[in-house]
């Protein structure tokens, strides 16, 4: 037993003894530290890693271009699980020993939600993926530190709407996964198709984890709807989709394009699959930013930069975050926030590198066209992408036109 | 009308996967006496040896034989390194380590195939319609497995001499030494069959749905309802007791909603032990 | 890094006092409460909807105690007859409850967005630097006067009666005591102190979701308690230390083990939680500090 004390405390002392060596290694000026709490593991884990390793290229080619405001960029890496208690004991970490001073590339909304308190609180920038209403206003985004580089849930939701306007629908129903994203789609869809003066004829929130949705597609398919839009995942998509196909009923689905991807049409089928109508997101994939991140992309990852979404987001927020810097000339937070709106909104010169707007901010004002979207800011920290509707056809997904809202 | 009948047809199909989970987890409780968390996530274990195996050979029949294979391995193995050595322990040990156990294997699963689903590779066919009401042949596939995994449950327990001698510790287990059963063997094939069947609920409700590593641990609780409802160590009842929780979940979907109906089987569990301790088909036993 | 040090030192000290309440209902009673995630759920959750009203910490804690009290009382109603695995599937089930009322009651709980913004235990009262230390002293405060209150039960007569119901029920019985009263009272003084630990855990995260109250959770404390040694209250510490160093400490380990790839941390801890409870169940089911209860 006294063997067994020792060896705890032996363990903790060393810990806390490498804490304190990483701590010192932070010092030293001439650096801007990041902070990338990232989900590396758990429910995000599909989309984590692909996030970080961008986040560690972005950085690569900012001190390339030879740093921001004669600052080179670090980066300190941590994962959240996806979990907001362990997200917040990630983020103290990185704001206590490592001294970051800013935060990328928080990926959920529980995990924003849960530190962009604390972000707060140290007065540092941060950057998200998250889609949560919530983050936009105070009191999450009291300081307007929240920058979110994703789409709304009601933003998803007017796509939505638009979409099944032009295709002609006239009775949706929806399903949602009853978590916070699930459901934010679905009623961000549902306001959207109400202005539009049209009315949902049945809307069902399912359990996760389930292992059959007979009964929830049932109430639905009673009311007799002629398009089904979902905020799902694939698993119950899985399901569910197999179970109304079995059914013989005929109607359409609309369902966000993480759910409906080629590993949906590998576990069901292109038989079943065809015709379902999957909306993404779209990244700005004509533009030249686009290029250099897939570039990176395919180096890092061995495989097409448009399969992350997240990733090319994650990107865009170091190179937006580099030529703030180079405007602000300091690495000061409030000055840092004051230039990001100047230099990713029109108008101004459009460049698509930091390279390339380092070397224009000299000239004038700039307008950074991202990766992930355009980058245009409102006053909330929100971007408006574009969205793209596609179809399953023959077991493929064909891109079929962009939606802009 | 047609409502209520798809809505029962909807909580047999689910009723008999917890019907065949219970089954297995009847089996060890009957006779090795304790609740075994392992059959969650044994259940996820059968459902990727099959998937791997139907991968290698390229038929589901041969992938599922091997999964079976694999189950009633597994079953053996935890009895020999775990549960054998805790036998004088009280039946909440055993229920711990079992859970230790659980994890471990999920552990094992996620790292051996990812986190990632997957799924069986099945024909897709529309349904018949009976009376308006939609039956899908998979269904009557899934009935069918569940009723032969109980007919050979049936017969190893009351036709072979083995499963005389499971049926003798399960009744008694210090008579039964007394008369000269040696408990290692009967314990070992009692595993390999509760392991085996365990399989079978894992396939049948990979079939269904989709695999993930945490597909069987939801359906722990549901499992140990319906034994526990059925009457521990009775086959039948846990197979009954499993169609009746999942029948009377969906159906009761109208009234209480979908997240509530989740939370129907801990009710009918709650009542069972509160009126009929000893489940529908056991004898006065200590479930007080 | 002091405040690292310190954010963690938090959250074992919750840890702590969610071991500390378990521990009073098996090391006590034998009770085996699978469900104990719900009372922490309940004190969380009271704790954030009466703090957003701005009702003062002093009301709202004794508040979350009681209510997660009072939630235990229906479980022990229907359940302490039973036999004990019956009352651990019970009260897993119970547990799961709690989550999904959680989960559907918007109006209250709003639902799976959960509660956000919850305001900082010391507001105000302490400067904004020392926020962090002061929740911890109060914390440390809670746990020392947990550890008293249950020395004192242990001592008194009420606990004499505990200890021998734990021992011997029936001989218990034959003296004309009921056990199933002493036995809730045990049952509903742990799920306070879990109470009060969910109220603690809510104001310092800061947000609360119905995915943060999951099984998982309990089964975790059980490890704590496992590991340390049951009945005990050092071995509630000790495990409670073990538990957190093995769970923010794996955060390290990548930095010495750089080999193991980041997505299968997540596995190797699950894994690691599985085979800890089993190999301290199969050899040393005493714990590190002992056992008090001679099971």
């Amino acid at each position: 037993m006294t063997i067994n004390r020792r060896l705890l405390l032996a363990t903790m002392a060393s810990t806390a003894l490498l804490a304190g060596n990483r701590a010192s290694l932070a010092q030293g000026s001439g650096i801007f530290r990041i902070g990338a709490p990232n989900c590396i593991t758990g429910a995000g884990a599909a989309y984590g890693t692909g996030m970080q390793k961008m986040l560690r290229a972005g950085v690569e080619a900012v001190n390339a271009a030879g740093g921001a405001a004669g600052l080179k960029f670090e980066v300190s890496t941590e994962d959240t699980q996806t979990q907001p208690q362990a997200a917040v004991l990630a983020v103290k970490k990185l704001i206590e020993v490592n001294k970051v001073q800013a935060l990328l590339g928080i990926w959920s909304s529980g995990e924003s939600l849960a530190t962009l308190p604390l972000a707060n609180d140290a007065d540092l920038l941060f950057m998200n993926t998250s889609g949560a209403p919530a983050l936009s206003v105070p009191p999450a985004n009291a300081k307007g530190l929240s920058f979110r580089f994703q789409a709304t849930n009601d933003r998803f939701g007017r796509a939505f709407a638009e979409i099944a306007e032009k295709e002609g629908f006239k009775r949706p129903a929806t399903m949602a996964f009853n978590n916070a994203s699930g459901i934010g789609n679905t009623e961000g869809f549902r306001k959207a198709w109400e202005k539009k003066g049209g009315k949902v004829v049945e809307a069902v929130v399912y359990e996760p984890n389930q292992s059959s949705y007979r009964s929830e597609l049932q109430k639905v398919l009673a009311a007799k709807p002629d398009v089904i839009v979902t905020g799902s995942y694939i698993a119950d998509t899985t399901i569910i989709l197999r179970e109304w196909y079995q059914t013989g009923d005929t109607q359409k689905w609309i369902i966000p394009g993480w759910a409906a991807n080629s590993d949906l049409i590998k576990a069901i089928g292109p038989q079943v699959a065809e015709g379902i109508i999957s909306v993404e997101s779209v990244s700005n994939e004509g533009s030249n930013a686009f290029k250099a991140y897939d570039a990176a992309y395919q180096k890092a990852m061995n495989a097409p930069g448009l399969g992350n979404a997240y990733a090319a987001m994650a990107w865009d927020m170091v190179i937006v975050l580099a030529l703030a810097i180079e405007a602000a000339g300091k690495a000061d937070t409030a000055a840092i926030n004051a230039k990001i709106r100047e230099i990713a909104n029109p108008p101004g010169t459009a460049v698509a590198t930091f390279a390339a707007g380092k070397a224009a901010l000299k000239a004038g004002k700039i307008n950074y066209e991202g990766a992930s979207s355009a980058l245009d800011f409102d006053q909330y920290g929100d971007v408006t992408p574009d969205f793209s509707m596609s179809a399953v056809e023959k077991g493929q997904i064909v891109r079929k036109y962009i939606v802009k809202i | 009308m047609t409502g209520f009948l798809e809505l029962l047809v909807a909580g047999l199909n689910t009723g008999l996967v917890v019907g065949l989970a219970a089954l297995a987890v009847t089996l060890v409780f009957g006779v090795a006496r304790f609740a075994n968390a392992t059959t969650g996530d044994a259940m996820s274990l059968g459902a990727y040896a099959a998937f791997a195996g139907a991968n290698v050979t390229g038929s589901l029949i041969v992938g599922s034989a091997i999964g079976v294979a694999a189950g009633a391995l597994v079953g053996a193995a935890s009895y020999l390194l775990v549960f054998r050595k805790l036998v004088e322990r009280s039946a909440v040990t055993a229920l711990l380590a079992s859970i230790g156990i659980g994890l471990f294997i999920r552990a094992a699963i996620g790292l051996a195939f990812g986190h990632q689903q997957k799924t069986f590779q099945l024909p897709l066919v529309r349904p018949w319609r009976i009376f308006d009401i939609r039956i899908h042949p998979n269904d009557l596939n899934l009935a069918l497995v569940a009723a032969l995994a109980l007919a050979v449950t049936f017969f190893v327990l009351h036709g072979t001499p083995i499963g005389r001698r499971m049926r003798a510790v399960a009744d008694d287990l210090s008579l039964a030494r007394v008369s000269g059963i040696a408990p290692a063997r009967v314990m070992i094939a009692l595993w390999l069959l509760a392991g085996a069947v365990t399989s079978v609920a894992g396939i049948m409700l990979g079939i269904k749905a989709v695999i993930t590593p945490e597909m069987g641990w939801e359906m722990l609780l549901p499992a140990f309802a319906a034994a526990i409802l059925g009457g521990i160590g009775h086959p039948v009842g846990a197979v009954v007791a499993g169609i009746l929780l999942g029948t009377v979940q969906e159906m009761s979907t109208p009234f209480v909603g979908f997240t509530y109906k989740i939370a129907i089987s801990f009710l009918v569990l709650l009542l069972a032990l509160l009126l009929r301790p000893q489940g529908l088909f056991g004898r006065v036993a200590g479930a007080r | 890094m002091e405040a690292y040090i310190i954010a963690i030192a938090i959250i074992t000290a919750i840890y702590v006092l969610l071991a500390l309440g378990l521990n009073l209902q098996y090391g006590l009673t034998g009770l085996i409460n699978f469900g104990h995630v719900g009372f922490f759920c309940v004190g969380a959750y009271t704790a954030a909807l009466l703090s957003k009203h701005q009702i003062s910490p002093l009301v709202t804690f004794p508040v979350a105690a009681l209510l997660a009290a009072l939630a235990a009382w229906p479980l022990g109603v229907v359940s302490l007859r039973l036999r004990e695995d019956y009352f651990a599937i019970v009260s897993l089930g119970f547990s799961e409850v709690v989550r999904l009322v959680a989960t559907s009651e918007r109006w209250l709980t709003n639902g799976v967005q959960g509660i956000s913004g919850i305001p900082k235990l010391m507001d105000g009262l302490v400067p904004r630097a020392a926020e962090p230390v002061a929740v911890l002293a109060l914390l440390v405060a809670v746990n020392l006067g947990a550890i008293l209150m249950m020395r004192r039960i242990a001592s008194s007569p009420f606990g004499r009666v505990i200890e021998a119901i734990r021992d011997n029920e029936e001989a218990v019985k034959s003296l004309g005591k009921d056990p199933a009263g002493f036995k809730m009272k045990v049952l509903m003084l742990g799920a306070a102190l879990a109470g009060v630990a969910g109220a603690f855990y809510a104001h310092y995260i800061s947000f609360i979701s119905p995915e943060q109250f999951v099984p998982l959770v309990t089964f975790q404390i059980w490890m704590a308690i496992i590991m340390g040694g049951v009945g005990r209250v050092s071995g509630a510490l000790v495990g409670t230390l073990i538990l957190m160093l093995f769970l923010e400490g794996s955060r390290f380990l990548r930095d010495i083990i750089p080999f193991i790839p980041d997505v299968e941390m997540a596995s190797i801890r699950l894994g690691v939680v599985g085979v800890a409870i089993v190999l301290f169940t199969l050899y040393r089911p005493q714990g590190l500090m002992g056992d008090f209860t001679r099971r």
